[in-house]
């Protein structure tokens, strides 16, 4: 990693799926030294074992090897971290975790409450184990309260948060709103904070500390608007979709270009005065106008959206935000995948990462979150392959070869999970 | 024993949403942040909604809730004479967030003292490219990240997030970068230099389906309602609302047929051959839905969680203020406004919990703090009504 804002930090990730990995990779980009600890001989979800029809999860490229190896939503949350696979319920494995927390800086995992506790790794005995570790749990709703012990992935978070019911098509009942992942993005962000202030609180008190993070409460106040709907006014906030209600216009219109769509925005007079000359209602800008005012534009609010969804209509998504952002107001096209590959900003700045696996081959992932000036982040160590460093870290640890050999042939350690027959 | 960020000093600039956001944590962990906010006030605080529907820039529920416990300097930084306040600020500062237009955030950085705060200049696009001058917003800048698209339906109108929602995600992402850059300044005395590209923190972040596409070449169907073929999965129907499952694999939906008292799903082939089940979603249907009709969301999701079935109840605001989870651990808190009056606000509390480490201190006024910044920074009543008479101030 070239960056170097962490470095010197060891980390333990022990998480599955997107929160927990992707916090484990930010970390990484930013230098620190990650392990990632995976359920052995128990796969992740992530990491199908067959191809099973519908599951996200399966959804696998067509190159040879394993099939938990070459799922794009595994790889898209894991890089820049050494992979080891423990069985820590096992007398050896349990050993390699124990040393490896106490080596280490930080220790994080995202499993139910409960679990590392019954796993012989909960707080109590990672502080015995190493009096200035840090450790997060992050389970969904939280260490402690009744929710204790439940199951979740980030869309039940989003639910149980609230952002269910206020996004989607208002058009549609709730059963129409699609799962979405949303904590999880925030919750790899917030691990990042969290881990931050819990070595600055080690480095202050000389001693580690436990952080209880909740990836519903980490989700919450990043809802602002939907809670302070009622708890300033008593009203439930509705479903708005793209409607803006103080804004015109404001809205997601349909492209000529299939099933292309173009978002469009004019937030301001001035914004409006371009837009409305090019969609070729240049008078509707003029002061003798009611709609050159935003009032008389919120008056004019069905008119307006027809003329512009007219205007959309005539070309290409990215034709018309390309106009409309020459004209000097808001638009983007609604890009698929393969718009967001071709995105103009995204190759001039060689944004995107091609990145070489063993088995996956070459693909092309998405880029990192920010840059740093002089110490920019590297995909240095692409997604590891289950137990791709057993060996190294073992040995870092102190385990010799022999002993590792032997940890291998008691299932205590692997590098292979036993794939489904077709 | 301290906040954990206590002694670190924050300048936050632009009067944006998303600067705002990424300052808000940093600001209730122990962080002193000087909030510089344009002379009409910014975009932020003039977002709804309004106690009582009445627009003021002290009053905003945004601000409300992300502008805790910072101090307001009101400040034209577009003119040298305010880049030299900012500047000067900076000099003693840890850091510096700011969003402001291209050219703006340009002059700003190179006003700034070598030595000073590390800095974090939020955009839409980055500070290069052929967009890099583009304006976007909350709607727009989402809609380059595949995830708008995802958001719909196969054939409808893509939907963004609520408002603000991806917008806050790019705050918590200049967040994460800013606290790595504190880091590395007190471990090494070095400042960074950090760019926070919106249309990337939110496209590099999971919850997107991109590398599914780049793996398989597949771009998923955007089904109407729940699938049919891989379930649970999805919003239901239950005898006050809506529950959302994840349970349509392994083991999930075997602890859901014990679960809602049929474990003879178990060795029923169309259910548990996995080529037969997409074939009996209505068949499935018959056990659920009575069992989830009968129920209220909250004894949906505990009863089921105690077999640990992947599912939650979908709750509007005022559930999720008064969920029994939400009260045992106090996800909310009240503020007690420095404004008068006696307002409180509610708002929600720590992102994560460490012992003494989180406080949510009131919101500052307008330009609350103008004249008291400007005396700490050394400038005379003189100089300060100068700047005032020249409009860099209010």
């Amino acid at each position: 990693m070239t960056s170097g804002l962490l470095a010197g930090i060891t980390a333990i990730e022990a998480c599955e799926v997107w929160a927990g990995p992707m916090a484990g990779s930010l970390l990484g980009d930013l230098g620190a030294q990650v392990v990632k600890v995976e359920s052995y001989p128990r796969s992740s979800m992530t990491r199908p074992l067959g191809v099973a029809a519908g599951a996200q999860g399966s959804v696998i490229s067509d190159d040879d090897g394993p099939p938990y190896e070459l799922s794009g939503i595994h790889h898209l949350a894991n890089r820049n971290k050494r992979n080891v696979a423990f069985d820590i319920r096992s007398p050896g494995g349990g050993e390699a975790m124990r040393r490896l927390i106490a080596s280490s800086d930080l220790f994080f995992e995202g499993y139910s409450a409960g679990t590392m506790e019954r796993l012989g790794f909960g707080w109590d005995e990672v502080h015995a184990l190493n009096p200035r570790a840090v450790m997060i749990s992050m389970p969904g709703w939280g260490v402690e309260g009744p929710y204790r012990g439940y199951v979740t992935l980030g869309s039940g978070l989003d639910a149980g948060a609230a952002h269910v019911s206020v996004r989607g098509n208002p058009t549609r009942d709730t059963s129409f709103v699609q799962p979405i992942f949303h904590s999880d993005a925030t919750g790899a962000l917030t691990v990042i904070l969290a881990a931050i202030a819990g070595l600055r609180r080690r480095d202050e008190t000389g001693e580690g500390c436990f952080i209880d993070m909740s990836q519903i409460e980490a989700l919450t106040w990043q809802l602002p608007g939907v809670f302070a709907e009622w708890t300033m006014n008593q009203r439930r906030p509705e479903r708005l979709g793209n409607v803006d209600p103080h804004i015109v216009p404001h809205g997601c219109y349909r492209s000529a270009d299939g099933d292309g769509w173009v978002t469009i925005a004019a937030e301001d007079d001035r914004q409006w005065a371009g837009l409305a000359s090019l969609i070729g209602h240049a008078q509707w800008a003029d002061i003798a106008d009611p709609r050159s005012g935003i009032v008389g534009r919120l008056r004019a609010r069905e008119e307006i959206d027809a003329a512009i969804a007219e205007f959309a209509a005539r070309a290409t998504a990215e034709e018309v935000a390309d106009q409309v952002q020459a004209a000097g107001a808001i638009a983007a096209p609604v890009v698929p995948a393969p718009g967001m590959l071709a995105s103009p900003q995204l190759q001039s700045r060689e944004w995107f990462e091609a990145v070489s696996h063993r088995y996956a081959g070459t693909k092309i992932l998405g880029g990192f979150l920010w840059s740093v000036e002089g110490d920019e982040p590297s995909w240095d160590l692409p997604c590891g392959l289950v137990g791709e460093y057993n060996h190294e870290v073992l040995g870092e640890l102190g385990f010799s070869a022999d002993e590792i050999a032997t940890l291998e042939r008691d299932g205590a350690i692997g590098d292979r999970y036993e794939v489904a027959s077709a | 024993m301290t906040q954990p960020f206590a002694g670190v000093r924050v300048v936050e600039v632009g009067g944006t949403v998303a600067a705002a956001a990424a300052t808000k944590t940093l600001s209730d962990f122990g962080a002193e942040v000087i909030k510089i906010e344009p002379l009409d006030g910014g975009a932020m605080r003039r977002l709804p909604p309004f106690l009582d529907d009445r627009p003021a820039l002290d009053g905003g529920g945004f601000h409300l809730a992300l502008d805790t416990g910072k101090r307001s300097l009101a400040l034209d930084v577009t003119t040298a004479s305010g880049r030299q306040v900012v500047a000067a600020l900076a000099a003693g500062s840890d850091l510096l967030v700011q969003e402001l237009p291209p050219d703006d955030a340009e002059a700003l950085l190179a006003a700034l003292p070598d030595d000073g705060a590390s800095t974090v200049t939020i955009s839409p696009h980055g500070p290069d490219g052929p967009f890099r001058d583009r304006n976007e917003n909350d709607m727009s800048a989402f809609a380059w990240t595949t995830r708008m698209h995802r958001h719909s339906i196969e054939g409808e109108e893509p939907q963004r997030y609520a408002p603000q929602v991806a917008t806050i995600q790019v705050g918590a992402t200049a967040t994460a970068a800013a606290a790595a850059a504190l880091w590395h300044r007190e471990q090494h005395g070095t400042r960074s230099t950090i760019e926070v590209a919106a249309v990337e923190a939110m496209a590099g972040n999971v919850d997107s389906f991109f590398a599914i596409w780049t793996f398989s070449g597949m771009d998923l169907p955007r089904p109407a309602g729940p699938s049919k073929a891989a379930y649970p999965a999805g919003n239901y129907e239950c005898g006050d609302g809506y529950v959302l499952f994840a349970a349509q694999g392994e083991p999930f939906f075997s602890r859901l047929c014990a679960g809602i008292g049929h474990p003879e799903m178990l060795e029923d082939p169309r259910f548990m051959d996995l080529a037969q089940r997409p074939l009996n979603w209505d068949l499935f249907m018959e056990y659920l839905d009575p069992w989830l009709k009968a129920r209220t969301r909250l004894e949906v999701f505990t009863q089921l969680q105690e077999h640990g079935v992947m599912v939650a109840p979908v709750l509007e605001a005022p559930d999720v203020i008064t969920d029994p989870q939400a009260v045992a651990r106090g996800s909310f808190v009240d503020v007690e406004q420095s404004g008068g009056g006696g307002t409180t606000t509610t708002i929600a509390g720590p992102p994560f919990r460490l012992a003494g480490a989180w406080e949510a201190r009131p919101t500052p006024r307008f330009g609350e703090h103008t004249g008291e910044v400007l005396d700490a920074l050394g400038y005379s009543r003189d100089e300060q009504i100068a700047l005032f008479r020249a409009g860099v101030t209010s």
